[in-house]
């Protein structure tokens, strides 16, 4: 049916953005520090960049699954990763069609889905506060922290913004799936400009905002809470770098391809 | 008329919406729909256009199956005016933007121009007609809007938070409107918060509370319910109280501002 479909495109927007947006919740890896997260991510991204066999991505690939599956989000990880399956084979199909060996392109296409779950895993965990925090942990630029985490704050607004533009226009008669390519790609005019215009304005209201609760006013802000390691973050870190050091010796060492 | 029969509506993420809700809209009928925020007017007010699809039972729209029908075939019937004018405004000029709805819905060049003239006309916009719709002010986009919707003459129309920004002769017209849409056998269908405007056009009230439905009656009758006005957390119109509390009430609580200025006058030089 036409209205479902138009239906579908805001959803499926949906389930791909709920792929990396932060829900609260309560589980061993969001109780961590996010510095500690964040060495994970990294961990795994080395691991899957150094993994040159179809085995060792599965095996990175597993262990990002297994996390989430701790940090119960296991869920909404798989769906982005599942989401990505279709780039991966893209790269697989563009890999062989230029003469890659067959090994080496799957290598890449799993490896392709191991580092978005894993930037994705430490994304579905961490709060935009947390992540405001650990960027200001690496001395980044106030304006520049503040401005990436308010995008990433904003996200979840501005989809719900595009469905109740889409309802409203909709309710307008405008049925994005009727018509030709042309037409179609025309139907997203009424959506976009509605878009585009408010989170204009959203952002001019949020400068005022800001300004008037003195944003600026200092060159460096004091934080109301600190990011503070705790033994277990120290040791759940000191852990998976032996695991990371464990890892590489094997993959570069022991059976190392090519 | 509009039948919505023990529909229930759940969210993806499993939160439920509305539960098990009955209701009879008839043709020609005011019905405001009140209730807090996140009671379910929004999402009960979605299915009526097919914009959501009931999760279990049923809504017909003049016989027709919203399950079964496009969110634009029932739109021809059923117009909704949306809270925020910004979430729809994308025209060149206010002309062009009442007349997207027209052409969507199929209408001859010469009717668009027809339905168009009246409608800036009718909601004093036509010096405005070549200018942008983002240049208007609050209020008039909030107008604006409202043209878009009755430029195609719909047999519902369903109004969510019309007076939100709006000053008293704003709402005073508003009223007016809504009065003449009454009166031209259309049915109108209020989401607000606002209760003395509610109030002023005394209509079916239907109060809605964690997704249910937990009172429907005349105006008078519902607000005069002191466990649904609490359940619901409403407060009460103040001319409804005023009728109350004075020491000679009158036999029918005041239905607007001018008819208790002439009771109080009379009263006072009695």
């Amino acid at each position: 049916m036409v209205g479902q479909q138009c239906f579908e495109v805001v959803a499926g927007m949906q389930w791909v953005s709920s792929g990396f947006i932060f829900r609260h919740m309560e589980s061993p890896v969001h109780s961590l520090d996010p510095r500690t997260r964040l060495l994970f991510a990294v961990e795994l991204f080395v691991l899957a960049l150094v993994a040159d066999s179809p085995l060792e991505v599965s095996i990175v690939s597993i262990v990002v699954v297994s996390l989430a599956i701790v940090a119960k989000i296991a869920k909404r990880l798989v769906r982005t990763m599942s989401f990505t399956a279709g780039f991966a084979v893209m790269i697989l199909v563009i890999n062989m069609l230029v003469g890659q060996p067959l090994v080496y392109s799957i290598v890449l296409a799993i490896r392709f889905i191991a580092i978005v779950g894993g930037t994705s895993l430490f994304f579905l965990t961490t709060s935009p506060d947390e992540l405001e925090y650990v960027m200001k942990w690496f001395r980044l630029p106030q304006d520049m922290v503040f401005a990436f985490v308010t995008a990433v704050r904003f996200v979840p607004v501005l989809m719900l913004d595009a469905t109740q533009i889409m309802d409203a226009q909709k309710s307008r008669g405008l049925e994005m799936q009727k018509g030709n390519f042309i037409k179609r790609i025309r139907n997203f005019i009424p959506v976009l400009v509605p878009l585009v215009v408010t989170a204009v304005i959203r952002s001019g209201e949020l400068a005022e905002a800001m300004e008037s609760r003195a944003y600026g006013a200092v060159k460096k802000p004091s934080s109301l809470y600190a990011l503070r390691m705790r033994k277990r973050d120290w040791a759940t870190g000191a852990i998976s770098v032996m695991l990371l050091v464990v890892s590489l010796y094997y993959f570069l060492v022991i059976a190392p391809i090519g | 008329m509009i039948k919505i029969e023990s529909v229930t509506f759940k969210h993806q993420n499993g939160t439920v919406a509305l539960q098990n809700v009955s209701l009879e809209i008839r043709t020609g009928e005011a019905t405001a729909i009140v209730g807090e925020n996140g009671a379910g007017k929004t999402t009960l007010v979605k299915h009526l256009n097919g914009l959501i699809k009931p999760t279990e039972g049923k809504v017909t729209v003049f016989d027709l199956d919203t399950k079964q029908t496009t969110v634009a075939q029932l739109a021809r019937k059923v117009g909704v005016v949306f809270q925020n004018p910004d979430h729809q405004l994308f025209s060149e000029t206010v002309s062009d933007e009442i007349a997207f709805g027209l052409r969507n819905f199929g209408f001859p060049e010469s009717v668009i121009k027809k339905r168009l003239e009246w409608a800036l006309e009718f909601f004093g916009l036509t010096e405005y007609r070549d200018s942008s719709p983002m240049m208007l002010s609050g209020g008039e986009k909030k107008r604006l809007c409202l043209a878009i919707v009755l430029a195609w003459d719909p047999e519902v129309i369903v109004l969510d938070e019309p007076t939100v920004g709006q000053d008293l002769v704003q709402k005073e017209k508003l009223r007016e409107v809504i009065k003449m849409l009454l009166l031209r056998g259309k049915t109108v269908i209020l989401v607000s918060h606002d209760m003395e405007f509610v109030w002023s056009l005394q209509p079916r009230v239907i109060v809605m509370a964690k997704g249910r439905v937990v009172a429907d009656g005349a105006a008078a009758e519902v607000f005069s319910r002191p466990e649904v006005v609490g359940e619901a957390n409403l407060m009460k119109p103040q001319l409804l109280e005023l009728s109350v509390h004075l020491k000679n009430p009158p036999q029918k609580p005041f239905a607007d501002i001018y008819e208790a200025r002439q009771w109080l006058v009379s009263s006072v030089s009695r």
